[in-house]
C-alpha cells in the first residue's frame, strides 16, 4: 500500500508548517509582550503607500508608534509619490505619502483633489506635513570640505556650464579653499522624483534668470549622467571624483559625501537640522482650513536659513473611512507629530517640522472624525 | 545502381583498427576538453552566486531571532529583527498556490494523456504552450485588471497567488504529462483485461505509478513560483509584521523583502537583504530536495 505513506509524509509536512506559524513574534521591542506604557493602545491595520523620500522618516515613527501599541500594524509602501496618491484614490490603501500636495487644478482632464474628495466620500483629503526633508547638494573632492555654492552658480553647475571645480565663479565664493582643476559630473535622477521637482522648484525661486526650465519630475538637464532613486545618484558621486548631485540629506550621510553650504545673498549656510528648521518655520500654509499644503520661500535671504528644503505630506482623509480605521490614522498620525518622534528624524537626515506648523497639524488631526 | 555501389564499397578499404588513428584521438582529447570546458563555465556563476550569497548573508541568518521574529518596529538604520514574516508569507502564499494550481493542472495532464483526442485536445495542449510563455508581470497585470480594476478588491495575497497560479499551472501540466506518458501502456492493458474501468485504471494504477514523478514536477513548479517577484510588487504590498490572512492586509514575502531594503546604503539593511537571499534560497533547494526524498521514498516501496 503506497496511500498510507504519503499520508504520512503530508501529515510530517503540515506538522512542521504548523509548528512553523506557531513559534513566529512580531516584538522586537526587547521588552515582554506587554510593551505598552501609554496605556491607551490602539489595534488593527493601517496601510499607507507613496514618497520614498520620506520612507526613512515613517519608518523611524512606524517603529516607535508599534513598540508602543503592540496589537497595531502601520504598513507604508514606498512607491514613489505618484503611485501613493494614485492608490489612495483607488482605495488600495488608507493614507498616502506624496512629497507635493493635491493638485487643484486640472491635469487631463481630471483634478486630483476632486478624486480624493470622491475616494473620501464626499469629504476634501487634507494634505499634512509631517516629515522636512532638506535636499543636500552632495560632491566628492576629496580634501574640500564646506565648498559654499549660491543658486546661480548651483544652476550653472547642474545645466553644465561650469564644467571645472577651479571655475573663477566658484572660486569667487569660496576665498581660502584650494579648489582642484577636476572635471565637474553632475548626477541626476533618470526616474521622476519628488526630489528633482522640489530641487527645480528652488533653483528657479531663487534664481529665475539662470533657471529657466520649468520645474517638473522630469530632470531637464542633458548634462551629466542620470541615475535611478536616490541610492543610484548618492552612488554615482561616491564612486567618481569631482562628482555632484542632489539627493535627501540621508542619503549624503549615509555614503559619507561632502555636503556643500548655500549662500543664498545672507552668507554661507551649512546643512543642519536648525538651518533647514528655519526655513521650514518661514513657510506659509497655502491651503484652505486644515489642508496645510505649504508654500515655501525659495529666495530667502534669512540669516541661518538653509532654503532647499521639501516638505512630503501624508494625504488623509477628513472624513469617511470606518470608525477603526479613523482611530488608529488619528492616532499614528498624533505620534508622527509629536515632538518625540520629530525630534529622532534627525539622525535619519530629516528636519522636525516647526512648533508652529506642528500645532496647527495636530489641530487637523483632531478634527479628522 | 547497384553495381555502381557494389563498385565503390568492395575494395576493402585500409582498416582503421590496423594502424591506429590520431585524428580520433585528437578528436576525442578535443571533445573531453571542450565538455569539461563547458561544465565548469556553467559551475562558475553558479558557485560564484552561492557564494556571494553565503557569505554576504549567513551572518544574518546565524541569529536565532532570523528565523522566530518578524521586521515590525525595526527601521532600515536599526539592527535586529528576523524575516519569519517573509518566510512565512511565501509558504503561504505558495501553499495556496499549489493547492489551486496543482489539482487544475494535474487533471489538465490526464485529460491530455488519457483521453484528449483531436480538436479539443489539440486546443488545451496549444493553450498550455501560450501559457507557459506568458512572462510573469503579464500574469500579474492581468490579475490586477480583474481583481482591482473590474471588481473593485484590495490587493491581497491571495490575488498575488492568482497570478502564480497562472505561472505554475504550465508547469505542473507539462510534467505531468510526461511522467504519465511514461507509465507503460501494459499496465493499463493489464487492468482493463482484468475488467477495472478506466477512470478506476487511472487513479490506482496511472497516478500511483507516476506519482514521485508528478511530485517532482510540482515541487519544481513551486519552486519556481516562490522567487517571483513581478506578481508581488504588482500585487502583494510588503509588511513588516507577520500577516497570516491572505484576503487581508498587506503580507510580507522574501522576493519583496529583498527588494525593499535594496535601496539602502545602511549595513543593517544590506545584511537583511542577503539574509533574504539566502533564506529564499534555502527554502527553494529544501523543497527540491524534499522532492527526491519523496520520490525516493515512492521507488522503494515499489
Amino acid at each position: 500500500m503506497k496511500l498510507p505513506k504519503h499520508v504520512a509524509l503530508t501529515s510530517v509536512a503540515l506538522a512542521g508548517a504548523l509548528a512553523l506559524t506557531a513559534c513566529g513574534s512580531d516584538n522586537n521591542s526587547g521588552e515582554g509582550d506587554t510593551g505598552s506604557d501609554t496605556g491607551s493602545s490602539v489595534s488593527g491595520t493601517l496601510n499607507g503607500e507613496g514618497s520614498s523620500a520620506q520612507k526613512n522618516a515613517i519608518d523611524e515613527a512606524i517603529a516607535s508608534f508599534s513598540a508602543n501599541n503592540p496589537d497595531a500594524t502601520v504598513n507604508y509602501n514606498a512607491t514613489g509619490s505618484g503611485d501613493g496618491v494614485k492608490n489612495f484614490i483607488a482605495k488600495q490603501v488608507d493614507f498616502a505619502g506624496s512629497d507635493s500636495a493635491l493638485k487643484d487644478e486640472a491635469v487631463d482632464g481630471v483634478v486630483e483633489t476632486d478624486q480624493a474628495a470622491e475616494r473620501c466620500a464626499g469629504n476634501p483629503a487634507w494634505n499634512l506635513p509631517l516629515v522636512a526633508g532638506p535636499i543636500a547638494i552632495a560632491y566628492n573632492l576629496p580634501g574640500v570640505e564646506g565648498l559654499t555654492l549660491d543658486p546661480t552658480v548651483l544652476s550653472e553647475v547642474m545645466l553644465g556650464k561650469i564644467k571645472n571645480w577651479n571655475d573663477p565663479k566658484i572660486a569667487a565664493l569660496n576665498e581660502g579653499v584650494e579648489l582642484p582643476s577636476t572635471a565637474i559630473s553632475v548626477f541626476f535622477r533618470s526616474d521622476e522624483s519628488g526630489t528633482t521637482d522640489n530641487f527645480q522648484k528652488y533653483l528657479s525661486g531663487s534664481a529665475p534668470e539662470a533657471w529657466t526650465a520649468e520645474p517638473s519630475k522630469v530632470w531637464p538637464g542633458t548634462a551629466g549622467e542620470g541615475r535611478t532613486k536616490s541610492d543610484g545618484v548618492a552612488q554615482g558621486v561616491k564612486n567618481v571624483e569631482g562628482g555632484i548631485t542632489y539627493v535627501e540629506w540621508s542619503y549624503a550621510t549615509d555614503n559619507q559625501l561632502g555636503v556643500a553650504q548655500i549662500d543664498n545673498g545672507a552668507g554661507a549656510v551649512e546643512l543642519t537640522g536648525e538651518s533647514a528648521g528655519k526655513a521650514l518655520a518661514a513657510a506659509e500654509v497655502a491651503g484652505e482650513g486644515n489642508d496645510l499644503k505649504l508654500s515655501l520661500d525659495y529666495a530667502t535671504k534669512e540669516a541661518g536659513t538653509y532654503p532647499i528644503v521639501m516638505v512630503t505630506y501624508e494625504i488623509v482623509c477628513s472624513k469617511g473611512l470606518d470608525a477603526d480605521k479613523t482611530t488608529l490614522v488619528k492616532s499614528f498620525l498624533k505620534h508622527f507629530a509629536s515632538d518625540e518622534t520629530q525630534g529622532t528624524l534627525e539622525e535619519a537626515g530629516f528636519a522636525p517640522i516647526p512648533a508652529e506648523i506642528a500645532t496647527k497639524v495636530n489641530t487637523a488631526i483632531d478634527a479628522i472624525s | 545502381m547497384s553495381t555502381l555501389t557494389q563498385d565503390t564499397v568492395s575494395p576493402a578499404p585500409a582498416s582503421p583498427i590496423d594502424k591506429p588513428n590520431t585524428m580520433r584521438a585528437v578528436k576525442d582529447k578535443l571533445a573531453t576538453v571542450a565538455v569539461y570546458t563547458a561544465f565548469l563555465i556553467a559551475v562558475i556563476p553558479l558557485v560564484w552566486i552561492l557564494y556571494t550569497v553565503i557569505s554576504k548573508g549567513a551572518g544574518a541568518l546565524l541569529n536565532p531571532e532570523w528565523w522566530t521574529n518578524s521586521q515590525r518596529g525595526i527601521t532600515a538604520r536599526t539592527v535586529g529583527g528576523g524575516a519569519y514574516h517573509a518566510i512565512i508569507g511565501t509558504l503561504i502564499q505558495a501553499a495556496i498556490t499549489a493547492v489551486i494550481a496543482v489539482p487544475i493542472g494535474v487533471f489538465t495532464a490526464i485529460y491530455l494523456v488519457e483521453y484528449g483526442r483531436g480538436k479539443l485536445a489539440r486546443a488545451v495542449s496549444f493553450m498550455v504552450d501560450i501559457l507557459t510563455g506568458v512572462p510573469s508581470i503579464v500574469a500579474a497585470l492581468f490579475i490586477y485588471t480583474l481583481w482591482v480594476t473590474t471588481f473593485g478588491f484590495e490587493r491581497v495575497a491571495f490575488a498575488v497567488c492568482l497570478a502564480l497560479v497562472l505561472l505554475m499551472i504550465p508547469v505542473v501540466v507539462r510534467s505531468t504529462e510526461e511522467m504519465l506518458k511514461l507509465v507503460p501502456n501494459e499496465l493499463r492493458e493489464a487492468s482493463y483485461a482484468l475488467g477495472v474501468p478506466k477512470w478506476k485504471t487511472i487513479m490506482k494504477v496511472v497516478l500511483p505509478t507516476a506519482f514521485s514523478g508528478i511530485v517532482t514536477g510540482v515541487l519544481l513548479g513551486l519552486a519556481r513560483v516562490m522567487g517571483e517577484t513581478a506578481p508581488l510588487l504588482i500585487l502583494g504590498p510588503p509588511s513588516k509584521a507577520i500577516n497570516m490572512n491572505p484576503f487581508e492586509g498587506f503580507m510580507a514575502a522574501l522576493p519583496t523583502m529583498i527588494n525593499g531594503e535594496r535601496d539602502q546604503v545602511v549595513q543593517a539593511a544590506y545584511d537583511r537583504y542577503w539574509g533574504a537571499a539566502l533564506t529564499l534560497i534555502i527554502l527553494v533547494m529544501a523543497l527540491n530536495i524534499a522532492g527526491r526524498l519523496i520520490s525516493r521514498f515512492n521507488k522503494v516501496s515499489r
